[in-house]
């Protein structure tokens, strides 16, 4: 029995010195930035050139900025501006470089009985679904995506807390939430990326036209290594320049079109 | 994006089974001698210690995994150890899942042994070590299923192994975790043939168990 338990405690001390002995820096960013599978492609290369090994953590954006602002990741790759400027203010987050960006779109079935597709602009698309009143499917997770979407409800002059009839709310993914939209046909606000990755199971149409209001920008966020010691801050320095390098920024241009026919994203670093 | 690649599913599949094979074995090296001693020792409070051992069955893997991720974080009393997003804190998370199952069925296979059968044995004169050798044969039966009921539950656990593994990529994914991760992605092809390959695992592995449980037996 003593040589076996012996085993065991050698065998998990040894697990985790197989991972903290090369040089790693732990990225910390949303599920559906993971989902559009950009990160694969991309970090490939950076471990190629730097020898630095990448983990990426991916979560709810709450739960990303919660990792930033106690310090348990040392690099954020996150698309909700105002709680990022937030972290920016407390002092948790040291920098934030905006790097790329797309746009939400609102999606619904093809018949679009509310007539989204005729719309004037986002906002006026959401007081058409909620004067119908046509069914919609919210996330209603603190994403990137659920925050755009209350700040489109309020600048349409709707209550976000209250709804309308027909308004559902997942509390889930953006996948989940998109397959909730299909078999209701609703309406929802979803990220171009996972849209696209769903559109074919949904049977669901992106009928909004580009507008400001769905700008979506994705930022770099480098945790602060004054106030949490233990974050890797040349590791993440190194990483943060790569996304900002001009070969990944052209390669950000060029990514989805064979998956999709069409771009995911549009570099912001690119002259 | 993601192609079918089986080098990707039998990476993924060794770590399972290794994150696994060592949880199941810390389980029972520590569960198997407290069962067993919750089982056969009277003594006060006996029942409040049963109690929490039953509630522990119950207890759900995801506040098993919030808790301990609290434990590793960074910003946590033992992120010094830097175990977060390792295998080690899978292991111990599942450790920690298990180890009610393993105690709880085992107790309940010594409590319904003969009570005269600790006294017989000792009368014999058999020394401590053989006595628990053979105490752990009469239980046989209780103890395979007690492997069996830890197998079974640290397979199928995602929601911890996720929560304190982060599911990275050629470190911590296991095939739960990858499963999830790709049906949120939509890719249920991928999805499915991983599930084959889990469901496959549990089906050989259960089945050999029982096999060793029902010996002799048809």
């Amino acid at each position: 029995m003593g040589r076996v338990s012996r085993l065991l405690v050698l065998g998990l001390a040894l697990l985790p010195l197989a991972s903290a002995a090369e040089d790693s820096v732990l990225l910390a960013t949303t599920t559906s930035v993971r989902d559009s599978g950009l990160l694969d492609a991309l970090l490939p290369g950076f471990t190629q050139e730097t020898g630095i090994r990448v983990r990426v953590v991916a979560v709810g954006t709450g739960a990303v900025l919660r990792m930033g602002a106690e310090g348990n990741a040392d690099l954020l790759l996150t698309h909700a501006p105002t709680a990022e400027e937030e972290l920016v203010a407390s002092g948790a987050v040291s920098k934030r470089t905006p790097f790329m960006e797309n746009h939400f779109v609102i999606a619904g079935a093809p018949e679009d009985l509310a007539g989204v597709a005729d719309a004037a602009s986002p906002e006026d698309a959401f007081r058409r679904i909620a004067s119908r009143p046509a069914p919609y499917v919210s996330r209603g997770d603190d994403s990137g995506t659920h925050k755009r979407e209350v700040a489109l409800l309020k600048a349409a002059g709707l209550e976000p807390e209250s709804g309308w009839m027909g308004f559902a709310t997942t509390g889930a993914g953006m996948g989940v939430t998109l397959q909730v939209a299909g078999e209701r046909k609703a309406y929802t606000l979803s990220d171009i990326g996972t849209f696209l990755a769903f559109r074919e199971v949904t049977g669901l149409v992106a009928l909004s036209k580009a507008a400001s209001s769905l700008r979506n920008v994705y930022a770099l966020l480098r945790v602060s290594p004054e106030r949490f010691p233990r974050v890797r801050a040349e590791a993440a320095e190194r990483l943060e320049a790569f996304f900002l390098e001009r070969s990944t920024q052209e390669r950000i241009k060029s990514f989805g079109r064979e998956r999709f026919g069409r771009s995911l994203f549009r570099p912001l670093r690119l002259e | 994006m993601n192609e079918l690649s089986p080098i990707l599913v039998l990476e993924v599949t060794v770590r399972t089974l290794a994150v696994c094979g060592l949880a199941l074995a810390a389980s029972l090296v520590i569960g198997l001698p407290i069962g067993v001693w919750l089982g056969r020792r009277r003594f006060r409070g006996r029942v409040l210690g049963v109690s929490l051992v039953n509630s522990g069955m119950g207890a759900p893997p995801v506040v098993v995994g919030l808790l301990v991720s609290m434990l590793f974080w960074r910003s946590g009393p033992f992120g010094f150890l830097e175990w977060m997003y390792t295998p080690t804190a899978m292991v111990i998370a599942q450790v920690v899942i298990a180890l009610p199952l393993v105690v709880g069925i085992t107790l309940a296979a010594v409590g319904a042994l003969d009570e005269d059968w600790e006294l017989q044995a000792r009368t014999l004169g058999i020394p401590p070590l053989y006595r628990a050798w053979l105490l752990l044969r009469e239980i046989r039966l209780g103890v395979l299923a007690a492997v069996i009921a830890a197998l079974g539950g640290i397979l199928s656990e995602v929601g911890a192994v996720l929560a304190v593994g982060g599911n990275l990529a050629g470190e911590t994914r296991v095939l739960t975790t990858a499963i999830l991760m790709y049906t949120q992605m939509g890719e249920f092809e991928l999805a499915l043939a991983m599930a084959s390959v889990l469901l496959g695992l549990t089906l050989v592995l259960a089945g050999a168990l029982t096999v060793v449980q029902q010996g002799g037996r048809s």
